[in-house]
Formats: structure tokens, sequence, C-alpha cells
């Protein structure tokens, strides 16, 4: 079994803040699957992010949404090199974020993170093709 | 900017039995980032994983507490090639022990399925027929 496409989907409080963040940090926006209550940021073609604003999340789980004091997901992402790693996290937190932890340079892994505006957690990494892979 | 993978972390409490539930659906696991403490199954080669940690590791990565089943901080949609592919998904994560929480939607250019995994995880399963995507 695999699958074709992935869309993770989490609340927000503040659409239209939430674009503009993703925007800065340097994501494109879907348009066709954007609107007040949701914003769609493309990560690559086949990995979509979409915000959904925390009233309309709720329609679609029997669960209410968290205050933000716990964590149920974090998401890493894997970018193309150690500098897009972290522009993508300085710019975030030029923005409203704030860096979760210090980097960590594994030599076959270099991997920074964020907590977004809306206390979403984000792991920002490049894998270094290059470089022999270890479980450390 | 555009990624070239993600993973996508979710705590849980039995990695043993995650790991034969997301086995059973039909996914393979990396065994390479698998141990007693986490499971990685792979949704999509080189692009898309899904990471399931034990609790007490998972929350090593936050300094907020694992969120107890209480709450949706997240939803998963994932994209399936057919129709049938959607239902049997379904249909085999809820005969080993998963539950759904609402019935399908068959759209037309889009047929979508839904199930909680073992561990409270929301999935939503669909299938987009791009042959019938409405005009604009």
């Amino acid at each position: 079994m695999k699958i074709n496409q992935i869309y993770v989907n989490l609340p927000v409080k503040d659409v239209q803040k939430t674009k503009e963040f993703w925007t800065k940090v340097g994501f494109s926006i879907n348009e066709q699957i954007t609107d007040e209550k949701a914003v769609c940021v493309m990560m690559n073609d086949n990995i979509q992010i979409m915000f959904l604003q925390e009233d309309y999340f709720q329609t679609f789980s029997e669960r209410p949404v968290p205050k933000g004091d716990t964590t149920q997901v974090l998401v890493a992402i894997g970018l193309d090199s150690r500098e897009e790693v972290d522009q993508v996290v300085n710019t975030a937190v030029a923005n409203g974020a704030y860096q979760h932890e210090e980097p960590q340079d594994h030599g076959w892994m270099y991997q920074n993170s964020f907590w977004d505006i809306n206390g979403h957690g984000w792991n920002v990494i490049f894998a270094d093709p290059s470089q022999p892979r270890s479980s450390e | 900017m555009e990624i070239n993978q993600i993973y996508v972390n979710l705590p849980v409490q039995d990695v043993q039995k995650t790991r034969e539930f997301w086995t059973k659906l039909g996914f393979s696991v990396n065994e390479q980032f698998s141990d007693d403490n986490a499971i990685c199954v792979i949704m999509k080669e080189n692009h898309i994983y899904t990471m399931f940690l034990k609790e007490e590791y998972f929350k090593t990565f936050t300094n907020r507490p694992v969120a107890k089943g209480e709450t949706t901080q997240t939803l998963l949609a994932i994209g399936v090639n057919s129709r049938e592919e959607v239902d049997g998904m379904v249909k085999t994560a809820v005969e080993n022990g998963g539950s759904t929480y609402s019935e399908p939607q068959d759209h037309g250019w889009m047929y979508q399925s839904a199930f909680s995994d073992l561990n409270g995880h929301q999935w939503e399963v669909m299938f987009a027929d791009a042959s019938q995507f409405p005009a604009e």
C-alpha cells in the first residue's frame, strides 16, 4: 500500500495571519482550496498543510480542539540544504514563531526547529545524501 | 520553497501493536528508523512517512504534555488510488481495532472515508478522481 498525497490538517485561530506567516516563510498557497476558513500551504506537489479556523476544524472531529497545552503531533519537513533549514527557521522566528531547540548537526542530518504562531511544532531537517546514515 | 519529504510524528501507547495495525493496513515499515521506542511507516517511499513514537519518547521532543486523546490537534488526510482502496483500508482498520467516526462521502471527483486508529488519531482516506474534477 502506498499513498499518493497527504494533507496535514491543523487548527488555527486566525487564518489570515497564518497565511501571511507561511507565505513569509517562503511557501506557496493553493488558492483553489483556500478561503476565509482555511488556507492550504503547498509544501510540494504531494504534500500540503491545511490550516483550518478552529470552529471549522471542530466540525471534522468529535473531540474539542486543544487549548495549546498539549501536543498530539510534531511535523518534520525535509529541505535541500542546511542553509534552507536555517533560513526557514530564522524567517519563522522573525515573524512570530519561536525557536524550539538549538540546531543539531548529526553530519548526515541537520535539524532545526520552531513552534509556529499557532503553537504547532515543526522540525526542519536536511538529510545529506553524501554522508553515511547512522541511527544516532 | 518546497520540501522534499515529510515525517508526521504521532504519540502511541504501544509501539508493537501500532506496528501490527499499520502492517495489516498494507504499509511497509522502515526498519532503519524503527526500534522499541518508535516505528516508521512508509506511506510514500522517499517522501511521506509517519513516525509513531512511544509516549514517553515523544514527550522528549516537546515541552508540553502528550495529548490524552480527549482533544484533536491534527487530522491527517491521505490519498490513495481508488475507491476500493479507500474502503478496503477503512474496513481493515475497523477489523483491527480502529473505528469509524463519519460516513463515507462521495463528491464524484472525490471519495472520502475515515477511521480513527488504535491510538485515536484520525485519518481521512480519499481518492481524488482527476477525470471528474469540476471545471472552473
